[in-house]
Parts: C-alpha cells; structure tokens; sequence
C-alpha cells in the first residue's frame, strides 16, 4: 500500500493508471446500480475523470 | 489472393512517381502507409466525435434541420443524468449484462476445461461449438422470436418436454417476468462460445511441469485447481469479461430484434433507448449528449481492456 | 502407475468429458439446425404442435423467399394458363400467382458488394498501416495504435447520429459508396491489429537480406513481406467480410432501400398474419451458410481474430 502511495507521489505510472482504472470502475458501477439516483447522476464526471486521467497518466514513466 | 495490394496500387501509379516511391527513405514510407488510414478513422470516426460533442451542448433536431439551433450549455446531460428513466434502461442493460456474462463464465470455463481434456475430435467438436458467435445477430436474434414462440416454437416445445410446463402456458417473450431472462438465454447461447475458446487458450498456456511439480509435492487436485489453473486462466478470463462487457453494454442488434425493448419497458436496453431518441423522436442534441455519456463509459472501459490486453501478450 | 503421466487424463475421465461436450454441442447446434430445416418446410408444417422433426421436405420457402405472389379467386384461377415452371405450380397450390421476384436478390447482392468492397479497402489500407507500425519508429505509436483500437469500441448508436447528417449533407444517405466507406472505417482497427501481429511474427531478417541484396524498402515489403504474410491476410480479410455482412445497426439507421443489406431486410420477410417463417429460414440459411462454412475454413485463427490479436494460442 505503501508503495503504491509512493507511486502516486512520484508520478509513477503504474499506481497513477490503477486509481484511475478503479474511478472507471466505480463510474460504471455508478451508472448501473438500482440503489440511488444520485449516485447515477454523479457516475458520469466521475467515469469521465478516470477516462481522462488514464490518458494522461499513460505519459507518465514507467 | 491473386492479385496483392501493393501490385494494384504500383499499377495505379505513373513510372515516375512509382519509382520516387520506391526511393523514399523509411521514415516518409512509415508517414505513406500509415495516413490514409488516420485520415479515413479522423473522417469516419473522429470528425462525427467532435460534431456529436458540439451536438451535445445545442437543442438541435436533426428533423428540423431549419430550425434555429440554441445553445444550452449542459442541460442535457442534466436531464439525462437525472432522469429515473434513463436510469431504469441502465438498470436493465446491468441485468442483462451481468446474467450473460455470469452464465458465459461458468458454462465457458467448464467447457474449456472438459475440452482440454484432449479427447478424441475436440478440435472438430471445439469447431462445431463456436459456430453461433459468428452468425449475424439480428438474423438470429429475429429467428429465436420463432423458437420461443408459445405452443409452436421448439424452445417451449423443449421446456415442456424437460419439466412438463405445458409449451402454450408461457411466453417467453411476452412475459414481463420472463423476457429480461430471454435475452440473457440468447446471448449465452451465442457467446459462451467465445469465453470457451480464450479460457482454453488460457489453459494451455499452462506448462505441464507446473503440474508435474505439484504432483511430486502431492498437492491435492482440488489444491491444484484452485491455486494454479484459476491464477494461470485469471487474466485470460478477465480479457473475455471485459470484450464481452463492453460489447453486451452496447448491445442493440439481438435485443432490438427479440423483443424491441419491451413488453413494457423490462428489456428496453440503453442502446434501444438511445436509438428511440435518436431516430424516432430526433431529439439529434438531447441524444448526441447520451451518446457522450455512452461513448465516455464505452472508452474507459476500453482503455483498461488494453490494459489487460498488454498484460495476456506479455505471457 | 509407471507408464501413467500425471498430465495426461484418464481414459475415463475423458470419455465423460467428450461426452458432455458432444451433448453441449448437439444442444447448441439445435437452433441452427432448426434453421435450415424451416427452410425446407411448408407453412402448415413450420407452425404445426407439436414441431415437426420428420416432414416432407418441400422448397416452398424458396420459392416465397424470391418472389413476390398476389391471392387470386376461384374465377380468375381459371382463367390461367398451366404453371410454367415448378416454382409457379407451388405457389398455385396456395392459390396464389408469382407477381414478380421480391427484394431478396438485391438486398442480398448488397451485402456482396458492401462486404466485399469494404473489405478489400480495409486490408489495402490495414496492411500499409500495418507495416509501418511493425517495422518503423513511427511517432506516438502506442497512442496510434490505442487510437484505432477504441475507435472500434465506439457504440454504434452514438456514432450514427452524426454520420447521419454528415451522409445527408454529403449525399452518401443509402448509398454503397458511403456504406462500404464506413464499414471501413470500423474494420480498419480490426484489420491494422491484426495484420501487426501477422507481420510482427516475420522475421525481420529475411528483409534485411533482400535490403543488403539492393532491394528497396518497396520491393522488400512487396516481395518478402507481403507473400509471408499471404495467410494472415486472407484471415484477416474473412474477418472483415464477416463483420460487415453481419452489421445490422448502422445497416437498418443509414439505409432504407437501394443500399439496404440483407439483415435489415430478413426480418421484415411477411407473409399471412406475420413473419413467413419457411422464407425467413430459407432467407437466413443461405445467408448464414456462407460464415458458417469461413468459420470452419479459419477456425486455427478465430482466437486470434476476435481478440484483436492479442490471444494467439
């Protein structure tokens, strides 16, 4: 865990693309649950926050 | 082929220009071969992208080209995103994805499994299962509606000869109970075969001598099954899960052709919702704010399955 | 014990895989079958409880599938003159006259010509693109090559609306040109993945060779590559033609009549009080045949096909 928050710090590519892998994630659970309408509401920015920073985090080293 | 594509296209260029083609360096030949396909994707794909975001933000309707076209900012994807409706045909596309996904799985990897067995004619037989994955869906999808007809069609016919629930007492598709299970039943029918083949190939990417370790070890087969073959498959299985999660969220061909979203709403998938919008009440902004929304969902899924795609090649 | 690997299963227990395996099979096939002896049926035997395995085979299917026919009545029956061929006797039987042939044989030429045209531009296309990804430094490549693929992924719904009014402003609106154009455009990323991988898989060195023995990087690509690369290609190609012959989405939104493909075109085969089911089978089985039989011809590739290469087996 530790090691992936260094990741994060150091602008690591790997822990940057799992956190944003994981906002996908939950956007898309978002978007299908049958609990609560705004947590429809609020799938997209957040698929579309993941989306976005897989892109640039994909420029990061390795 | 009889005739390459390099041949036609030496023949469709005059001497002088073949031969300066011939002389380039590497790096103009790279830049030659790979822009017509970018220009075609930026035309096709890319151009319609941006013009469906602009889209978006407008009132415009494409069946009043006339109009005058307002800018609203970003209150359709307000009303999408608050619309319990919207919500609802999101709600039956997670039904209907997770149930074929779910039975894909199981049926697929036991297959896989029986098949890497290596019987005699497994290969014919793998050949015989994959057939349905590569027909037309609206084609089949439309001939299911016939074998799930009630009274004569072959698929009630066959439930009442299993259990004895009379074949005229039920129809499959025109029960509000039954028809998100239709689907679910056709979809696994098409593509369980495609989970099958990439779990087999999954399985044989095992080495032997993994097994032949764990024999000498005397780890018991039901040790070995869960703490070698599922690791080994878990990353090929998790391609299949997500291809098949992707395709099955904008699935539109089958279901549009087995029920056309209803009865009532109960199969109405986002996709047929998108397409009502769309082509039938031509709400072009409205909808082209919904497409985003789909697209958005559609690319972020896509990008880990690249991810994942990396990592399978790797092996 | 001795001269039993542990690798290796059982005569038992693959005598009981192979045969629930055979039964999935023979399950899964029913449908299909079922298909293509619908075909053969006449309308009574089609709808008759409970279905019928065993019937009298008849080509009544057929022969509604390409015509049209129009019910006559008793006084003008007979006024005819005797049926000239057989396909005009069956139709007789149900008294009914042929009244020309039905939109079959179009809408099916159609999906000839948008498969086949479409296809052959993606692999023209693909195969330059391909190269070049395989053997250059080609700038951003991944991001290219990430690019294409999702282009792909794109739900088809969404990318309709705008290619909709691009086509009506362009006049491409139901026609084969703006239909084989588009097919391309989403068999382009199938087919530059996967004829990367085809020409990955050829060694580098046999072009070094022909560039040391002054070919040109052109001629080298024409005569090394391009023949050893001959079977990926033409599995490529099967692929495309799959894809745009089953397409039925941007098929049923973009066209309506001229360019219309069969699959739109099938469902809509009616006949009394519903779909005709015999034509609808006939219509389905000789447009399914044809991907069943190249499933067959490529099954040592599908894998490889349908996950963007990335599964080789």
């Amino acid at each position: 865990m530790s090691k992936f928050f260094n990741g994060l710090m150091r602008l690591r590519r790997g822990a940057w693309e799992m956190l944003a892998t994981i906002l996908i994630a939950i956007g898309v659970f978002m978007l299908m649950q049958p609990f609560a309408l705004v947590l429809f509401t609020w799938s997209f920015p957040v698929t579309l926050l993941g989306t976005v920073m897989f892109i640039i985090v994909s420029k990061f080293p390795e | 082929m009889s005739e390459s594509p390099i041949d036609s296209l030496a023949r469709a260029t005059p001497p002088a220009l073949a031969g300066r083609i011939r002389g380039l360096s590497d790096r103009s030949i790279a830049w030659l071969f790979v822009s017509p396909t970018i220009l075609l994707l930026l035309a096709i794909n890319i151009f319609p992208l941006i013009w469906t975001i602009r889209l978006s933000f407008t009132n415009f309707a494409a069946n009043k080209p006339n109009a005058e076209v307002k800018w609203v900012g970003l209150r359709n994807y307000e009303r999408i995103l608050t619309d319990p409706d919207i919500w609802q045909t999101m709600q039956a596309t997670a039904h209907f994805l997770f149930w074929s996904l779910f039975f894909q799985v199981v049926i697929g990897f036991t297959l896989a499994w029986l098949i890497n067995r290596k019987f005699r004619g497994n290969d014919f037989v793998t050949t015989l299962i994959v057939l349905p994955m590569m027909l037309s869906p609206a084609v089949v999808g439309n001939f299911w509606t016939f074998l799930y007809q009630p009274q004569i069609g072959l698929f009630n016919y066959a439930v009442e000869f299993l259990t004895g629930i009379p074949a005229s007492s039920f129809s499959m598709l025109g029960s509000v109970a039954l028809a998100p299970w239709a689907i679910v039943i056709v979809d696994t029918w098409m593509w369980t075969p495609f989970v099958m083949l990439i779990c087999l190939a999954g399985l044989r990417s095992i080495p032997d001598y993994i097994y032949e370790a764990a024999e000498v070890d005397r780890a018991s087969k039901w040790r070995q099954f869960w703490t070698m073959t599922i690791p080994m498959v878990l990353p090929f299985l998790m391609l299949a899960v997500l291809f098949r999660g992707i395709e099955n969220f904008k699935m539109f061909d089958l279901v549009v052709q087995l029920t056309g979203g209803g009865p009532g709403d109960t199969t109405l998938l986002t996709s047929i919702e998108l397409k009502r919008e769309a082509f039938e009440k031509w709400r072009t902004g409205y909808s082209s704010a919904y497409a985003i929304i789909l697209f958005v969902t559609v690319f972020g899924l896509a990008s880990i399955y690249v991810k994942a795609l990396n990592k399978v090649k790797e092996r | 014990m001795s001269a039993f690997s542990v690798t290796e299963p059982s005569a038992r227990s693959k005598g009981i895989a192979a045969v629930l395996v055979f039964l999935y099979a023979f399950i899964t096939l029913l449908p299909l079958l079922w298909i293509i002896s619908t075909g053969f049926k006449t309308g009574p035997d089609s709808i008759s409880y409970p279905p019928k395995v065993i019937f009298t085979p008849s080509i009544e299917g057929y022969v509604n599938l390409f015509t049209s026919r129009t019910r006559i009545n008793e006084e003008d029956r007979a006024t005819l003159s005797p049926p000239a061929n057989f396909a005009e006797a069956i139709v007789r039987e149900r008294d009914m006259v042929i009244t020309g042939p039905s939109r079959f044989g179009e809408r099916f030429l159609n999906s000839v010509i948008i498969g086949f045209g479409s296809t052959f531009l993606s692999i023209f296309l693909g195969t330059l693109a391909a190269y070049a990804f395989s053997r250059f430094r080609v700038p951003l490549k991944d991001d290219l090559m990430f690019f294409i693929l999702s282009t792909r992924m794109m739900p088809p719904i969404a990318v309709a609306i705008p290619i909709f009014l691009m086509f009506r402003s362009l006049g491409l609106s139901d026609t084969h040109l703006g239909m084989i154009l588009l097919y391309t455009g989403v068999n382009i990323s199938l087919a530059v993945w996967l004829l990367k991988g085809f020409i990955d898989e050829i060694p580098r060195e046999y072009e070094e060779a022909a560039l040391i023995d002054g070919y040109t990087r052109f001629q080298a690509f024409r005569k090394v590559v391009l023949p050893q690369a001959a079977t990926g290609i033409a599995s490529t190609a099967i692929f495309c033609l799959i894809f745009a012959w089953n397409e039925y989405a941007f098929a049923v939104l973009l066209t309506s009549g001229t360019a219309q493909t069969a699959p739109p075109f099938i469902p809509t085969i009616i006949g009394v009080g519903g779909q005709d089911w015999p034509a609808v089978a006939a219509g389905a089985t000789i447009f399914l045949l044809p991907v069943m039989i190249f499933t067959i011809l490529l099954r040592k590739h599908l894998l490889r096909g349908i996950t963007f290469g990335a599964v080789r087996k």
